[in-house]
């Protein structure tokens, strides 16, 4: 069976570019102009992702996330314009997964898809993964070692657990606060510095060119993705 | 003096009238006529379109005048100002000269005095001030004015000054003639009569120096008389025993008569230039720091210093805000408790009238309101709090706190103009950018647009006839275009938020690699074309700043950078800590900037080779404002090898948290952690 995706979105060309690229890629596809209408079909349907633009004629974004997360766990993502970053993080905190920034392409959008239905799939929770591979990276997680290429490389236990962390939400943007809170613990929420200075040792630990990173990347404004495959 | 000075006499104009035709002259005297007589002539002046000139002379005798009459002849030159006269005070001793030299001087076709009131013996002697101008004018007319049926009172009869005060001084007076007398009986046996009168006439000399002209007039007869009693033989009588002395008495009489009366004047001369001196040096002083002042908030708060300062009482300035309430803008606060002191502010604000303590008007407040007319109206009140308002009230220090308020009043309303002015030069401004960037922005947009609508349009129509290789090159272009497209938009919506301060600055630590990595991130395949180097210290401090911004300030250099130099070609980022700012340059190895154009590639809208490249010009004026708001400079220059170089500095903050000193105090928190078996 094909998974259901929920879009809420009221510009039609919109949903028209979205409906041919999201269909061709074998996705069922229901489509809402409103906030209402989309909470109605999100209940009646049962959708696999939701897709949710912030600007809706009827009600705030950020009130559709808040009534969704009452009564399901369907993964959210955003659909934001440039500059909005301080809404970004209030979505996310909110309860929103993930988002994407307007203009954007079908490749981003499918892989954040993916990430988001890899989350739905409840097969993959709760079991405790062995190895994870990434590029030339190879964490081993019963040893905890980590390899780039052959070498092992050296990690602090601290970066050790925000890479483990990051692992956790591979594809997925995890917002300072979070990465913080998981990591350090709920007294920390508010230390930025200490989280980048971590991230730029890692980079430099990790990646080939920490200056251009491949695999940690920074999502501007609101925190940290790891990138999938 | 018939050309007084600007602070000799305040000429205080407020409208301009018609020069060059009637010249009307009102001459006032310390009375309530004078504001009769002054409407009287302001009706004459508008009815001819006349320049009209108010005039009160000062002589010796204004000091001796009561307060209350002081008071009137400054209410009346204020009154005459603010109905459009200039108002003038020249000092000097013979009233009816004073006046036709001021009007010859000043080309016054018509001269406006009230209805004498002179004392009797003076109408006998036929010398009023009337007939005196009468006989002198020449070719000017003189009008006499009735102030009756105006409804004012009556001149009140002058009253002694200080009576208790004078009385003193006339025991001084006495007692010093009497211990002249002493002296003289002592030298009596030695000395020649002639030379004890010498001993009486510099008593006399002595008195008038220090004391008034009363006790000084009397201290000549007094002495005269007990010279007469004591040593002109008949001796202990009036009598003179012989004719000649008679002569040696009344020389003596008029001497010292004489000496006693120009050395008063004397005095009174000395005081009137010191008054005056002080009075030119505080408004010299108030309009060269006015001139100097930029901002309105500055200006009010210097003016009210200065007069706090110069009067010894609590200035403070009030002038209408929000729903045309007075509000004190300036100086002290003070207690209103019951709402009087606002009530009389809001009086002599309407009014333009002085009011408040000890003046005539509303005087049941701690207060002085002088309103602070400008060219046009009232455009506030400065309010002055003192235990002696009869001080400030005294009519020299009043004439001299109006012509402050002038002062002030002319800065406030330059400052207002100049701001409007400021405004309309921004709205012009403003309009041409407006024009600018249509014209620009327009061009910007239709170009990426035509190549996506072309290349769509090819796609749609050539679905059979294209091969894959030219379908996918098109959807790549539709694709480049559209997030240039995006870009563009994103720095004209950036560009009018940071101009209208809608932007939140959120300044948080931050490291410069993060940066700018994030920055080419979002280049993404442009950057294709462009090998970029990166050469970052490892150990750069971290830096305080609005990362979204400076990630932006990085997008645009690296962009531009990449415009107008040829693919291929590569781009060099670097940064190095140099005295406390950090200095981050991106170079390239294009063919440079045209000479002279380092500087205004900053500007808006300017494009180094119109045309040629894309983009509206903004990129690098939104640089500049992004790094001048960090506090730093941004520059371009040309490298000696050849290639463009663009730096900008971020100032080091104190208290950066350090690289490698946070590092274990982070590091031994969670070892706590991981220690807990518990955890």
């Amino acid at each position: 069976m094909n998974p259901i995706i929920l879009l809420i979105e009221d510009d039609a060309s919109i949903r028209r570019f979205l409906r041919a690229s999201l269909v061709t890629q074998g996705f069922e596809l229901l489509e809402a102009g409103t906030g209402r209408e989309g909470l109605a079909l999100a209940a009646s349907r049962v959708p696999e992702v939701v897709l949710l633009d912030l600007g809706l004629p009827d009600m705030e974004g950020i009130e559709v996330i808040q009534q969704l997360r009452s009564w399901s766990h369907v993964p959210i993502i955003v659909l934001s314009a440039r500059g909005q970053e301080r809404d970004k993080v209030a979505n996310l905190d909110a309860g929103a997964d993930d988002y994407l920034t307007k203009p954007f392409g079908v490749g981003e959008l499918l892989a954040r898809i993916r990430v988001a239905l890899r989350k739905s799939m409840p097969a993959e929770e709760g079991k405790p993964e062995v190895m994870y591979s990434l590029g030339r990276i190879k964490v081993d997680f019963e040893r905890r070692l980590v390899f780039r290429g052959p070498e092992e490389v050296h990690l602090t236990p601290i970066e050790y657990k925000l890479l483990a962390v990051l692992i956790k939400h591979r594809g997925k943007v995890v917002t300072h606060r979070q990465l913080l809170k998981e990591v350090w613990g709920p007294s920390y929420i508010e230390q930025n510095p200490y989280l980048r200075i971590f991230i730029l040792n890692l980079r430099r630990k990790l990646e080939d060119d920490p200056a251009r990173p491949q695999y940690l990347l920074t999502e501007p404004g609101v925190g940290y993705r790891l990138r999938e495959e | 003096m018939p050309d007084p000075g600007p602070g000799v006499a305040q000429s205080i104009q407020s409208e301009q009238v018609t020069v060059g035709g009637e010249r009307l002259l009102v001459c006032l005297d310390p009375s309530p006529f004078a504001i009769p007589l002054i409407r009287a002539t302001k009706r004459l002046a508008e009815a001819q379109q006349a320049k009209w000139y108010a005039l009160y002379v000062e002589t010796p005798a204004h000091d001796r005048l009561p307060p209350e009459n002081q008071e009137q002849v400054a209410q009346a030159l204020y009154l005459a100002a603010k109905l459009g006269a200039q108002a003038v005070k020249v000092s000097g001793f013979r009233i009816g000269d004073e006046i036709l030299a001021f009007a010859r001087e000043n080309g016054v076709s018509k001269i406006f005095v009230g209805k004498p009131y002179a004392r009797p013996w003076r109408r006998f002697l036929g010398t009023s001030l009337v007939d005196h101008l009468i006989w002198n004018c020449g070719p000017i007319d003189v009008f006499v004015i009735s102030g009756e049926g105006e409804g004012e009172a009556a001149p009140t009869p002058a009253p002694g000054t200080k009576p208790r005060r004078l009385l003193r001084e006339y025991l001084l007076a006495a007692g010093a003639v009497g211990l002249c007398t002493g002296l003289a009986w002592i030298l009596f046996p030695h000395l020649a009569l002639r030379n004890l009168a010498m001993i009486y006439l510099l008593t006399v000399v002595i008195i008038s120096s220090l004391l008034a002209r009363g006790p000084a007039l009397f201290s000549s007869f007094f002495s005269v008389a007990v010279f007469t009693f004591f040593f002109v033989p008949q001796y202990y009588s009036f009598t003179l025993a012989d004719s000649e002395y008679a002569v040696t008495l009344l020389v003596m009489l008029l001497v010292s008569t004489l000496v006693s009366g120009l050395t008063t004047t004397i005095r009174h001369q000395a005081r009137v230039a010191r008054e005056q001196e002080r009075q030119t040096a505080a408004l010299y002083e108030i309009s060269q720091n006015l001139t100097a002042i930029n901002s309105l908030e500055e200006l009010l708060k210097v003016a009210t210093e200065q007069i706090s300062r110069i009067f010894h009482c609590r200035a403070s300035l009030l002038m209408p805000g929000k729903q045309d309430r007075l509000e004190i803008r300036a100086g002290h606060p003070y207690e209103d408790e019951y709402g009087k002191e606002g009530q009389v502010a809001k009086w002599a604000f309407k009014h333009g009238h002085l009011a408040g303590a000890g003046t005539g008007t509303l005087t049941e407040v701690k207060g002085i309101y002088l309103p602070l007319t400008a060219s046009h109206h009232v455009i506030g009140v400065l309010r002055l709090e003192t235990a002696q308002p009869e001080r400030i009230l005294a009519a020299d220090s009043l004439r001299l706190l109006e012509a402050l308020g002038t002062q002030v009043a002319l800065a406030i309303e330059r400052e207002h103009l100049s701001t409007q002015a400021q405004s309309a030069r921004f709205e012009i401004e403003a309009e041409r950018m407006r024009n600018i960037l249509l014209s620009s922005v327009s061009h910007d947009l239709r170009t990426p647009l035509t190549v996506i609508a072309g290349s769509a349009s090819s796609l749609l129509e050539g679905e059979q006839s294209l091969d894959p290789d030219t379908k996918q090159e098109l959807a790549q272009s539709i694709y480049e275009e559209a997030k240039r497209l995006d870009r563009l938009v994103y720095n004209l919506l950036e560009m009018s938020r940071l101009q209208s301060g809608e932007v939140k600055f959120n300044k948080e630590w931050h490291v410069l690699e993060e940066v700018i990595g994030c920055a080419l991130a979002q280049l993404d395949t442009q950057l294709h074309d462009h090998p970029v180097t990166i050469g970052l210290p490892a150990d750069l401090p971290l830096i305080q700043i609005d990362a979204l911004l400076l990630e932006r300030v990085v997008i645009n250099l690296v962009e531009n950078s990449m415009k107008y130099t040829p693919s291929g070609t590569p781009l060099e980022i670097s940064a190095r800590v140099q005295d406390q700012e950090l200095l981050v340059a991106i170079a390239d190895r294009g063919p440079g900037l045209p000479a002279g154009a380092e500087e205004r590639i900053f500007e808006k809208f300017f494009q180094a080779a119109p045309g040629s490249a894309r983009g509206a010009g903004l990129g690098l004026t939104i640089c500049r404002s992004i790094v001048e708001f960090h506090g730093g400079r941004i520059w371009a220059a040309n490298r000696p090898e050849g290639g463009a170089v663009f730096s900008f500095t971020i100032p080091l903050v104190e208290g950066a948290p350090l690289l490698d000193k946070t590092l274990p105090e982070m590091e031994k928190d969670l070892t706590d952690e991981s220690d807990n078996p518990a955890h």
